[in-house]
């Protein structure tokens, strides 16, 4: 299997190290952009397969004056299906707005809320999107050999 | 009464003047309605994101095999998780305090003698993993840093003051830079002053008194670190006043990078405190 890149869009990386070291544990190669301008910088220049994307941040200089901070993560959904329709998204965020959640939606981009959601599920997710395989619990039970014998 | 009745007039005038009030009134309300849930919701922010972190984290030790090493590290970022969302929990205590206008002195801590240097060193450690993410380094400056007696204050507080500050910094801060933390003993004022120095987003001259201000955020603060409730600084100046002490900010631009700024923030704190007067007297 080649190696799948994904990107996580967060302010706050600190808060996203449990998901990016369990992604880089389970061999998928991480990229973290901490602004829009950076999110823009890795999709120009990189093959993504998967992107995560917070709400609540820093749009850069680049993106500064046409984004409101509390929305920048709603533009980038915008962009990312406008632009780059072939990588999967999903949004990661704590904001209980709901207008803004029903607007990320809308776009065909699941929804995630922060300390809702259990990183195993998160992991289930993208290794269902990344592979085509369903998400099953079944497979929750019985992790597949290769990941569960990998030791550190 | 005909219309040109000078009482129906009159009435008339109050009528249309309380209705102006009314509706001056309602959107003050409103505003402050949106302030306030705009607040919670920050709050909610601010506390949930660690937390979800730490309950993350403690996933991955259960679910994941791993060695000594790499569990370690996942303790040590659980361990700075819970050292943020503790901080933020004071925070929001002090400041549900404040909102409900009591006297931040009905906690009635009572006044210890604070080794600076030592406490500066203990919250530059605290803060030190939030401030790698951007590769920034917290340096309390030993060369700097001149010893003087300890200072009497209520400690809890007196740490969330620098604790504030330090947090402030760093997330304001640009990647690659340092927040020096200095110590200076004044032995004619007999108080001890620490100045905590950044690199980062602008601070202007405008609002370096504003930026003491309940709920105050500068544009840039706001781009930077939208989930911001603008309260921290605000609580800072509220503590060293009832110490007694003096809070100060100043901001220049950086002499050879031209977007980033040159912010300090100062504190001075009698070394006596509060000794000698109501040591738990209400403000």
């Amino acid at each position: 299997m080649s190696t799948k890149t994904i990107l996580l869009i967060d302010d706050e990386q600190s808060l996203l190290e449990p998901l990016a070291e369990a992604l880089e544990f389970e061999g998928y190669r991480v990229l973290k952009a901490r602004t829009a301008d950076e999110a823009f910088d890795y999709l120009n220049r990189e093959e993504i397969h998967l992107v995560t994307i917070d709400i609540m941040l820093d749009p850069g200089v680049e993106c500064g004056d046409n984004v409101d901070s509390h929305r920048t993560g709603l533009y980038l959904c915008g962009e990312i299906k406008k632009y780059w329709p072939e990588i999967d998204a999903f949004c990661i965020s704590v904001i209980s707005d709901i207008r803004i959640i029903e607007q990320v939606e809308s776009l065909g981009i699941r929804f995630l809320r922060k300390g809702e959601t259990p990183l195993k599920t998160v992991l289930n997710m993208f290794r269902s999107r990344l592979t085509g395989i369903a998400y099953s619990t079944e497979r929750d039970r019985h992790p597949p050999r290769d990941a569960s014998n990998r030791g550190n | 009464m005909s219309s040109n009745d000078p009482c129906s007039e009159q009435a008339q005038r109050e009528v249309t003047q309380l209705r102006k009030e009314n509706d001056s009134l309602r959107a003050h309300l409103d505003r402050v309605e949106k302030e306030r849930v705009e607040y919670l919701q920050n709050v909610s922010h601010q506390l949930v994101a660690p937390l979800n972190a730490i309950k993350w984290h403690i996933e991955n030790l259960t679910e994941t095999r791993m060695g000594v090493e790499r569990a370690k590290k996942v303790l040590r970022s659980i361990y700075s998780q819970a050292t943020i969302a503790v901080h933020l929990a004071k925070n929001f205590n002090l400041m549900s305090n404040l909102e409900a206008d009591h006297a931040l002195s009905k906690l009635k801590e009572p006044l210890k003698e604070i080794a600076l240097r030592q406490l500066l060193v203990n919250l530059a450690d605290d803060f030190q993993p939030l401030a790698w993410d951007r590769n920034i380094n917290i340096v309390v400056d030993e060369d700097h840093f001149a010893d003087g007696p300890p200072v009497w204050a209520m400690r809890p507080l007196v740490s969330q003051v620098f604790s504030n500050i330090i947090e402030n910094a760093v997330k304001y801060s640009s990647n690659d830079t340092h927040v020096t933390i200095q110590g200076t003993y004044i032995a004619e004022n007999d108080c001890f002053s620490v100045a905590i120095q950044n690199q980062g987003i602008p601070l202007k001259p405008e609002h370096t008194s504003m930026v003491f201000d309940r709920g105050f955020r500068s544009d840039e603060a706001k781009r930077k670190y939208p989930a911001g409730t603008g309260f921290g600084l605000y609580i800072a100046r509220r503590i060293v006043e009832i110490h007694e002490g003096r809070i100060t900010a100043s901001s220049q631009k950086h002499p050879t990078i031209p977007d980033d700024w040159i912010t300090l923030f100062k504190v001075t704190l009698s070394v006596k405190g509060l000794q000698g007067k109501a040591r738990m007297r209400e403000y």
